[in-house]
């Protein structure tokens, strides 16, 4: 979609770890602000999860809260007794992370029909259809029964995970912290691989790709089932994190557009814009809460502006060009 | 007439002129992406804009919303305007996704903004006019659903008068089909853009205005016609007018029919499932010639 020279502006692994060693000590520090931890956490993971789509195929989607309220739903129904057992007739709840993986599944299936059916529109035509798409399941959700209608659904008590208890924060913010660390490792090992290559190829310059023989179509569909699995990944996360939600919350399109927003804002060109992007937002979202209450995406509003305006890298691609000008000079 | 043909002409009367809704909203849409190949993310925004002014004149000042018209259409044109020179100009030629991007921001601006400034609560006018319907031919019509449509009828005539009778509307015509040479003719393309844009929020706010007798208005009320709005000009064709029109009578029956014969709670959801075939099936719009994918 932009054709400007990224190859340069890949950030190095050390950065991720180093990051990731932020990140695991923060309980330690700011044990009593887990909430805080958690969701930002849950937040950073699904820009990363969207950026692999977003950014590295190019292709904005702005239905992703479909994708993340398929992990949700499906953790939660399967746990539930009333509901599992009459599903697939299976014998009573499945175990949480047994409902994880089916959520997963289900998303790459969906992203499987959605991305092949899609993936020939470019442009601002593939974003609209993103939007289509996540709304027509958010209607489906809402008025079939097993979605639990505009209530929604509470999450049952879960069952130990080796000797944890799911709902304590503390485990929590482990799990958020497997979802980032499993996003970061997958982008990392997604830039050095066929694959990447072929999806930069492909972002930059769709026809030359396929006159290299690449076929994007198929490359775009590999990185959104990837992109699709992460993020029903961390739809079932939050579920647990939640306990209960409601159709409202997850699945509107307010929520595919912030996650969307977080990368773009952080920097589709870097490996680490999204995470940057996800903990500058959950900051000022923090720090507003109490003038802007529930018109947090104002915030959202004026930095995308500011982004498209200033630094259309993002703010780590304001950063490296400051720094390499600095370089320059001398 | 037995009861089946009267409901199905009364179910028809009505998404005609819900249609004729979605056509003033969907024209302003297409204006904009016909001249600048702007997608405003900011349409249903501006649409919500419109119904918040008429709704505060109508509680501090107590004036009818269609009076209000004459102050809304104004503020619509002059914001318009202003968000085309100030910041979407800025983008330079820098793509379509950047463009795309600022109007998402703007209108996450303006709805939260409203959100600010109003309150979440859905509110209502109560004018006496507003649930009235009356008769003809054995159907009912609401009374401000067919000044609605016959509001649409009129705003489209004037819009076609302003491109095919005036010098300016030559100016956007000419813009629309080669911007390049449009300047090099000496037309002021920035301009013409600007005052494009402009008309394409004013139709917005228009719609906006005209629909506050029929619905409740709240700040998010714009997410769900931004929407609409993409469908009836991807139904029509980007950037193709009279295309736009048809667009919006045709969603306004789908919706009216599905929500009838099959599901009222899929009523959304009816207009998107064409929207999606035909995306697929025919990106030029069902009325579109020769447009390539972009």
């Amino acid at each position: 979609m932009i054709s400007r020279p990224r190859a340069l502006t890949y950030g190095n692994v050390w950065l991720s770890v180093i990051l990731l060693a932020v990140m695991a000590l923060y309980p330690f520090v700011f044990g009593k602000a887990m909430n805080f931890g958690v969701s930002t956490l849950l937040l950073a993971g699904f820009a990363m999860s969207w950026n692999i789509l977003g950014g590295w195929a190019g292709q904005l989607s702005l239905g992703h809260a479909a994708l993340l309220g398929i992990g949700a739903y499906t953790v939660t129904l399967f746990a539930i007794p009333e509901r599992a057992p009459a599903w697939l007739g299976l014998a009573g709840p499945v175990a949480p992370w047994w409902g994880t993986l089916i959520g997963m599944g289900l998303a790459a299936l969906l992203a499987l029909v959605w991305g092949w059916l899609t993936f020939g529109l470019r442009g601002s035509y593939f974003v609209l259809s993103s939007i289509a798409v996540a709304l027509i399941i958010r209607l489906v959700v809402i008025n079939e029964d097993f979605g639990g209608g505009a209530e929604g659904l509470f999450m049952p008590d879960l069952p130990k995970l080796f000797g944890l208890d799911l709902f304590d924060r503390k485990v929590e913010y482990g799990l958020a912290f497997f979802f980032v660390a499993l996003t970061l490792l997958v982008t990392h090992m997604l830039r050095r691989s066929r694959l990447g290559y072929a999806l930069q190829a492909v972002r930059e310059d769709e026809d030359g790709a396929r006159a290299l023989g690449i076929d994007p179509r198929r490359m775009k569909l590999a990185a959104f089932v990837i992109s699709a699995m992460l993020t029903a990944l961390g739809g079932s996360i939050y579920a647990i994190y939640l306990q209960a939600f409601e159709p409202h919350t997850l699945l509107e399109l307010p929520l595919s557009v912030q996650i969307a927003l977080m990368a773009i804002i952080g920097g589709r060109s870097s490996i680490q814009g999204p995470i940057i992007g996800a903990l500058l937002l959950a900051i000022f979202g923090e720090v507003f809460r109490n003038i802007f209450a529930n018109a947090n995406l104002l915030i959202y509003g004026v930095l995308i502006l500011a982004v498209t305006l200033f630094a259309p890298d993002g703010l780590v691609g304001l950063f490296k060009r400051r720094g390499s000008k600095l370089g320059a000079n001398r | 007439m037995d009861p089946n043909t009267q409901a199905l002409v009364q179910t028809l009367a009505q998404g005609l002129l819900t249609g004729g809704i979605y056509a003033l909203i969907g024209t302003g849409l297409s204006l904009i992406f016909g001249v600048m190949r702007v997608i405003n993310f900011a349409h249903g925004d501006f649409l919500a804009v419109g119904m918040f002014i008429a709704l505060f004149l109508f509680q501090r000042l107590h004036l009818d919303p269609y009076l209000s018209l004459l102050i809304a259409a104004p503020i619509g044109f002059g914001l318009g305007y202003l968000v085309q020179r100030f910041l979407l100009a800025r983008l330079g030629d820098r793509l379509e996704s950047s463009s795309m991007l600022a109007t998402l921001g703007i209108g996450l601006i303006l709805s939260n903004g409203l959100l600010l400034g109003f309150g979440a609560q859905p509110q209502s006018i109560n004018v006496a006019y507003a649930t009235k319907t009356f008769a003809l031919g054995g159907i009912q019509i609401s009374l401000p659903l067919l000044i609605a449509g016959l509001g649409t009828v009129l705003a489209i005539v004037l819009l076609n008068l302003f491109l095919y009778r005036t010098e300016l509307g030559r100016a956007v015509r000419a813009t629309a089909q080669n911007p390049l040479g449009a300047e090099l003719q000496g037309v002021n393309t920035n301009w013409v853009q600007a005052v494009v844009f402009g008309l394409g929020v004013a139709f917005a706010v228009v719609a906006g205005v005209l629909l506050l007798p029929l619905l409740y208005a709240f700040p998010t009320v714009g997410e769900n016609y931004t929407l609409k709005a993409f469908v009836v000009t991807v139904l029509g064709g980007l950037g193709n007018l009279p295309g736009a029109i048809a667009g919006g009578l045709i969603l306004g029956i789908i919706e009216s029919l599905g929500a009838y014969y099959l599901s009222n709670n899929y009523r959304d959801a009816y207009g998107l499932v064409v929207f999606l075939v035909v995306l697929l099936l025919r990106p030029e719009g069902l009325f579109g010639r020769t447009v390539k994918r972009v």
